[in-house]
């Protein structure tokens, strides 16, 4: 049971006062901004990574990792009850959870969703815990041309996937490409677009771009955006659902725990993404899709697992290969740079109590938020009414202290200032600044990867295909580039044979 | 989020009172001068390290700052500056009072191999500093992935087409390899990682099938038999690698460690530098110390300010010659 000894261990981890403390604070804090709009996850970790500079490794990670699968319980409850998202990855459950509230059955659907939540995180850390070693047994064979290969592909499905604009999110990619481009070559030595200034010689620093970018650019776009007063959020009662809701929504928290686990793992996929595919499946799968988006227990159950599911198993990518999902895994790769711990196939090995140790915090994450997530509704919707004035200017403090103390250096709090306008202009002009912080991370992996794949090749790019791993993530690459193109001409085919179709019935 | 870290809160309030104590006592500082050197140290020392937190020049940062702090009776915070390699952080220094209250720990790499890799702008001189003392010396040792099936100097010469990783440019790493390479006359290709830990990786993966790294980074695999020692670069043979020789016993002239220093800025007083030199003696003496140094695979080089000086000087000027009698740019690697 060579296996178990380390899973074992870190429960041992996790048991410690200190640790569980900051588990349940990770989840509360997670929950709280759930809530929030606006304020998602990786704004909130954005913020809090100087404050987890000072506690050591195992406990950061873990408070950092509830925040994010906190947040994942929480974005729902605003969802039923204010028809408001607390969390991208909660916008499909509005359809559905907001009409069972209008029926008296808001409990209902919160009790589903918690329980769904808690199956898919389960499930997911399930997931976690057998496939990460494997895929860590695999991490020696992954050389510089996986690596390459492997961020080309992260970079493209992140501008291809992401929600909203693909054009706009390509153009926010390309930016962050630029930006890696910034520093000292690692190869040659030859100072690239520093201007002469020292403070740029490393190049720019990953975190005050995420602290910029995800926290003050969002602080000062809700500003502008939360005018709205609270609505009286619908009455809660009955939070257990009733036997035949359950039987419902058990084959959608199946399927959604299973889409998300597999959506999570998949550089640019994730929470947001995962609800969104499971809500689609949902509907397709039903007898009668036409219950949706007029209260069905199902609309709800789907992607609340899923979003859960999907993030835990991104914590796969990043903590067996050391290449982050999405964007808030950018922030756990730069809060465990923090710590002094390279992300990466390694992790598992040298710091086992680490790797278990925020692992097995899941499990006990995820009781957690199941035991507080019903008595606790309350609270958290009466903290909606704070006032976005009170609670802009002191969240904007804590993250302009936090830049500074990183690396004490005045230099990131202008950083942090550039990409915060940057940030702010981004959002109001519709651009994600998820595939630009994305591509900034990946984008010097993929560089310097490149270059490094080039000198162990002889500069045969052939050698590439020379090598399974390398090979099968190019040609899936090949595969997501050209796919979208495809299916427009599939699409446009089949309209066109439509509208034949139509013709002929009507000449008939 | 009451998450505030008891080290951090420290630090700020160590550093928040000591500008407190420096606004206070500024008129006294330039001239009562018999009067204040005696009472010296007075308020905390801050002690500026161009690394980030947990890398190898900060924990013995650290570790030398737990201990005079303890025989100065005022806390020694450390103060983590990474960039361009430390120079950020020694530029800092250089321009701060020369009171005592500014120390730094200073790798002599910055001084002796950075130049010959970076421009102007980043050279820092040793001469802009008063160095306390020396501390430790940390060595670098070749490794190879056992299926490379080499396993000395010789081996690698009858071998083509290797690949051997460094940790970086302007690196010791990538100094020591490239001067054996060419010394020896091996055929290969030098591949640069960002740091260490990758390069330890791509050899136990047989990407890269050698790489110098620092002893610390590679000693559990070796321990292990997932990596042979080939050789290593320190002049005598490490007290922590007793079998495996060194490049200069193969016929080599491959000089190169990574040594550590603390310095002050240029023109602090002759008795501060006293005061801090018998903390740091005081502190070498301590069992907590000498384990840490043990620990970290580090063999002590507890020289003074003036040897210091004198060794690395040399030793820029040594490598400058090396480098060019060879024919080697670190900067095309």
């Amino acid at each position: 049971m060579d296996f178990l000894q380390p899973v074992l261990d870190g429960f041992g981890v996790v048991l410690a006062p200190n640790n569980l403390l900051y588990c349940l604070l990770g989840v509360l804090i997670g929950m709280l901004i759930g809530v929030l709009p606006g304020l998602g996850p990786a704004a909130t970790i954005a913020i809090l990574l100087p404050l987890t500079y000072g506690i050591e490794p195992v406990t950061a990670i873990i408070m950092l990792a509830g925040i994010f699968y906190g947040a994942q319980y929480g974005g729902t409850i605003t969802s039923v009850l204010l028809r408001l998202p607390g969390e991208a990855s909660s916008v499909v459950t509005v359809f559905d959870g907001y009409m069972l509230a209008k029926k008296g059955k808001a409990g209902t659907a919160l009790g589903i969703a918690a329980i769904g939540s808690f199956i898919g995180g389960t499930i997911g850390i399930i997931g976690l815990t057998f496939l990460a070693p494997v895929v860590a047994g695999f991490a020696l064979d992954f050389g510089p041309p996986e690596y390459a290969a492997l961020a080309l592909l992260g970079i493209l499905l992140v501008a291809t996937i992401s929600n909203g604009s693909k054009t706009k999110a390509l153009i926010a990619a390309a930016f962050g490409l630029l930006l890696a481009t910034v520093g000292r070559d690692v190869f040659t030595g030859a100072e690239r677009f520093t201007f002469g200034n020292l403070d740029l010689a490393d190049g720019i620093d990953f975190v005050p771009v995420a602290m910029g970018l995800f926290g003050l650019g969002e602080i000062l776009y809700n500003l502008e955006e939360r005018h709205r007063a609270a609505k009286a959020p619908a009455k809660v009662a009955n939070v257990w659902p009733s036997r035949a809701d359950l039987k419902q929504s058990s084959g959608a928290i199946g399927r959604g725990s299973v889409l998300g686990f597999f959506l999570g793992i998949l550089p640019g996929g994730g929470a947001t993404i995962s609800s969104l595919a499971a809500y689609a499946m949902e509907k397709k799968r039903a007898k009668d899709p036409s219950r949706f988006g007029k209260g069905a227990v199902e609309g709800v159950a789907g992607p609340e697992t899923a979003n859960n599911a999907a993030a835990t198993s991104s914590f796969i990518p990043l903590l067996t290969l050391g290449i982050p999902a999405n964007a808030t895994m950018a922030l756990m790769f730069g809060a465990l740079l923090i710590q002094g711990v390279t992300p990466g196939p390694q992790l598992v090995d040298q710091h086992p109590d680490l790797f278990w140790g925020v692992v097995n915090s899941m499990y006990i994450g995820n009781i957690l938020l199941l035991i507080m997530s019903i008595p606790l509704v309350g609270i958290f919707v009466k903290i909606l009414r704070v006032r976005a004035a009170i609670l802009a200017p002191i969240t904007a403090l804590i993250t302009m202290l936090g830049a500074y103390t990183i690396n004490n250096s005045m230099f990131d709090v202008v950083l942090v200032v550039v990409f915060g306008i940057i940030g702010y202009l981004m959002k109001k002009f519709g651009f994600e600044p998820g595939p630009l912080v994305l591509a900034f991370v990946l984008g010097s992996l993929l560089e310097a990867n490149l270059r490094r794949s080039l000198l162990v090749l002889n500069g045969d790019l052939g050698g590439f295909f020379g090598r399974p791993i390398s090979a099968t993530l190019l040609v899936l690459f090949v595969v997501v580039a050209v796919w979208p193109m495809i299916q427009s001409l599939l699409a446009r085919r089949k309209a066109a044979a439509a509208v034949d179709t139509f013709k002929t019935k009507e000449n008939a | 989020m009451k998450a505030f870290p008891v080290r951090r809160a420290i630090v700020g309030l160590a550093s928040a009172s000591a500008i407190l104590a420096l606004t206070a006592c500024g008129g006294n500082v330039g001239s009562g001068s018999s009067g204040t050197e005696e009472s010296y140290p007075t308020k905390p020392i801050n002690v500026t390290v161009g690394a980030a937190a947990g890398g190898s020049t900060d924990l013995i940062a650290r570790a030398i700052a737990e201990g005079a702090s303890e025989d100065l009776g005022v806390a020694m915070p450390v103060v983590n500056k990474p960039g361009a390699n430390g120079a950020l952080a020694a530029k800092e220094v250089q321009g701060k009072p020369a009171d005592g209250y500014e120390l730094a720990t200073l790798n002599a790499s910055l001084i002796t191999i950075t130049p010959l890799a970076v421009g102007e702008s980043e050279a820092v001189s040793i001469d802009d500093f008063e160095v306390i003392t020396g501390l430790s010396q940390d060595d670098y040792v070749m490794v190879a992935n056992p299926e490379a099936g080499v396993k000395t100097v010789e081996d690698l010469t009858k071998k083509d087409g290797l690949s051997f990783g460094t940790t970086g440019v302007g690196t010791g790493s990538q100094l020591a390899q490239a001067l054996l390479l060419k010394q020896a006359d091996i055929k290969g290709t030098e591949v640069p990682f960002d740091s260490g830990a990758p390069a330890v990786t791509a050899v136990l993966g047989n990407q890269v099938q050698v790489a110098t790294v620092q002893l610390g980074e590679a000693k559990a695999q070796i321990d292990a038999g997932k990596l042979v020692p080939i050789v290593v670069f320190s002049t005598e043979r490490n007290e922590f690698l007793p079998d495996v020789p060194t490049a200069t016993e193969e016929g080599y002239d491959v000089p190169v460690s990574q040594y550590r220093a603390m310095v002050a800025p240029k023109g602090t007083p002759e008795e501060v530098k006293t005061r801090l030199k018998t903390a740091f003696e005081n502190t070498f003496k301590t069992e907590a110390y000498q384990q840490f140094n043990e620990q970290n695979l580090l063999t002590p080089k507890e020289i003074s300010g003036e040897e210091v000086v004198t060794e690395w000087t040399e030793l820029a000027e040594k490598y400058k010659e090396l480098t060019e009698e060879y024919g080697i740019s670190l900067k095309e690697s």
